[in-house]
């Protein structure tokens, strides 16, 4: 019975946390249960969501990608420099494109130099991300773009960014689709499983057949183009393009999936389970900020999350 | 083989490090260096291109050593300018406090040392031969005057912090609780973001909102850019009153939101001006002159009814 009960614990206490959270928070603050804080958190919740499902791929694959920062950076500041000369649907098609141009040519390096670790791969990702990061600088000299500068209709980066249907945002319902698509991959697809198996042990996966640089091509590309989804999401929400304006995304995105209960070893892992992960992140920040809590003290709280996350991956480890 | 190859770049490093050396003493103009915090702080990128711009009016010619966000990344930039043999070096701190020790080394080697924008702290002003920027505690006071004179019966805010612990932050909050003491205006909530984030500035007030809703009279925002986010959150509201925001910068988005009656006032702080400054007291103290240890560079305050007095920034 105890076994049980410890068994359980281990596997909801997301979900768990999650609802001690809200029951806290609601009982301290009775805002919090408003539907305009509701609305709020769904607002707040888009950009990390859909980088943190791209990241579940590639931590499911074995890797860490901490490049997501830089490919935000470069997609906002182009995206919103074309918006004038080629139109809006045009500049979030290129925008896209970018993301996963930027996932791909991340694949490449790591597959081309054999980095076959995550270390290698953490470390190469990063060097991408200080690469797409540097090139968002350049581009723009370091000034902040604004889409109220724009000359030319950007209807739709209002509507992405504060427009709702019903009770709905539009960049929830933007994430719920793509929740679907990517659930559906995951679940339902030979590539889908072809990932955990090259997570798990990328030689034995190997010697069954799976093409491991074609999965690991397909898990950098996914998460550069999740990272550009998040980036026009993200600055259709602020209005505003910076060169900076992924900064802290990648933590943040890491820290939802581990906290969703995707393992950092590699293998296994649910991008439905990191939905969960991300909403204990947002709801970290919001009931804190409810509670008047300093922002010392939240980022002392993310960090013992993570540790936590960790440390109860590892114990399932052992069972 | 590998030997050999070794044997040649050894050289090759050998005859440039000679070479370089004497980088300093050939003809041309004096080499002074800007260190800023982190070039990919639009703000600090602005300083470095006036200061680059600016330069050659001196008669110096100004290299940029970027301090990535990273203390003690900084603190190698000033020993590299150590190494570079240049006249000055101009500081924007990351940390105050770990930037002391290689700023020391910088003055005994004779180098001239500027405070730029953050000042070291009183006990450790010999490491350095003045500091020219604007008084960030003066920028949270004028911010609450600007609250005081637009609510002379008193007000209800909420104030959305820089970076938290960032040297800015904490001076403007400073000013801003010395300025509101005694009055009748009321801190609703402080909250501090993690980065200087439009989204974070967006989601706190966001958050605020929530909470407080129509109680609240106006938001002081430690940054212009943060006010953009702050902007979107009290326009997503619908509250049925107008709210007051005050930023700090002065910078085009500042300036547009001001135009627009989105920002009430930006207390603009003027880089062009800091810039040369700083050049003309390394000037100085090149031919021989003495100057101010502590050079303000006054503040302006902008609102729609003064804001076409001032040249619009470029950043």
């Amino acid at each position: 019975m105890n076994k049980a009960l410890m068994k359980a614990v281990k596997e909801y206490l997301v979900l768990l946390l999650v609802l001690g959270l809200v029951l806290i928070t609601a009982v301290i603050e009775p805002k919090f249960i408003t539907s305009g804080n509701m609305t709020n958190i769904m607002r707040q919740f888009g950009p990390l969501i859909m980088v943190a499902m791209g990241m579940t791929f590639v931590i499911i694959g074995g890797y860490i990608d901490l490049s997501v920062a830089g490919i935000m950076s470069l997609v906002a500041v182009v995206t919103l420099s074309l918006i004038d000369p080629i139109g809006q649907v045009g500049a979030i098609f290129v925008g896209l494109l970018i993301g996963a141009a930027a996932g791909f040519l991340n694949s490449l390096v790591i597959t081309r130099s054999g980095a076959m670790t995550q270390a290698e791969g953490l470390f190469i990702s990063y060097g991408m991300s200080v690469l797409y990061g540097g090139t968002a600088l350049l581009y723009t000299g370091g000034v902040t773009n604004h889409l109220s500068y724009i000359e030319s209709n950007y209807s739709l980066f209002t509507l992405i960014g504060s427009g709702t249907v019903g009770i709905f945002s539009v960049s929830f319902i933007i994430f719920l689709f793509l929740l679907l698509i990517l659930y559906i991959f995951q679940n339902f697809t030979y590539t889908g499983r072809a990932i955990c198996l090259t997570g798990g042990n990328k030689t034995a996966a190997n010697l069954t057949g799976i093409n491991v640089n074609r999965t690991i091509i397909i898990i950098w590309t996914i998460s550069g183009f999740m990272a550009g989804v998040s980036s026009i999401v993200l600055f259709s929400r602020v209005t505003t393009a910076s060169p900076v304006l992924g900064k802290g995304f990648e933590l943040n995105a890491i820290l939802a999936v581990v906290v969703g209960g995707t393992s950092l070893k590699g293998g296994k892992g649910s991008v439905a389970r990191t939905v969960l992960g991300a909403m204990l992140v947002i709801l970290l920040s919001n009931s804190m900020n409810l509670l008047g809590v300093t922002v010392y003290m939240q980022n002392v709280m993310k960090g013992l999350l993570l540790i936590l996350a960790i440390w109860l991956d590892n114990l399932k480890g052992r069972r | 083989m590998k030997k050999s190859i070794f044997v040649v770049f050894l050289i090759m490093f050998m005859v440039f490090s000679a070479f370089g050396a004497g980088t300093s003493e050939q003809a041309g103009p004096p080499t002074v260096a800007f260190s800023p915090g982190d070039m990919a702080n639009p703000s600090q990128a602005f300083a470095a291109k006036m200061f680059q711009k600016y330069g050659p009016d001196y008669g110096l010619n100004v290299i940029i050593l970027d301090g990535k966000g990273d203390a003690q990344v900084q603190a190698q930039t000033v020993t590299n300018a150590i190494a570079q043999g240049v006249k000055a070096i101009y500081v924007n701190p990351n940390d105050v406090n770990a930037i002391i020790p290689s700023l020391q080394q910088a003055k005994q080697a004779g180098l001239i040392v500027g405070m730029f924008s953050s000042d070291v702290p009183a006990a450790s002003a010999s490491v350095r031969n003045f500091f020219v920027g604007v008084n960030d505690l003066m920028a949270g006071e004028t911010a609450a005057e600007a609250f005081k004179a637009a609510f002379p019966n008193g007000a209800k805010v909420i104030e959305i912090g820089g970076q938290a612990g960032h040297d800015a932050q904490i001076k403007r909050h400073d000013g801003f609780n010395k300025g509101i003491a005694g009055s009748n205006i009321t801190v609703l909530e402080y909250q501090a973001t993690q980065q200087w984030a439009t989204e974070q500035a967006m989601a706190i007030a966001e958050d605020m909102i929530t909470k407080y809703g129509e109680e609240i009279d106006g938001i002081f925002c430690h940054w212009d850019n943060g006010v953009t986010g702050v902007a979107n959150a009290v326009e997503a509201a619908h509250l049925s009153k107008d709210l007051f925001i005050v930023g700090v910068d002065g910078n085009m988005a500042g300036f547009q939101q001001v135009r627009d009656g989105i920002q009430d006032v930006t207390v603009m702080q003027n880089f062009e001006a800091q810039a040369k400054k700083t050049l003309e007291l390394t000037k100085t103290i090149l031919d021989g002159g003495t100057v101010d240890a502590i050079n303000f560079v006054p503040l302006d305050v902008v609102t729609l009814k003064n804001i076409d007095t001032f040249t619009p920034p470029e950043w």
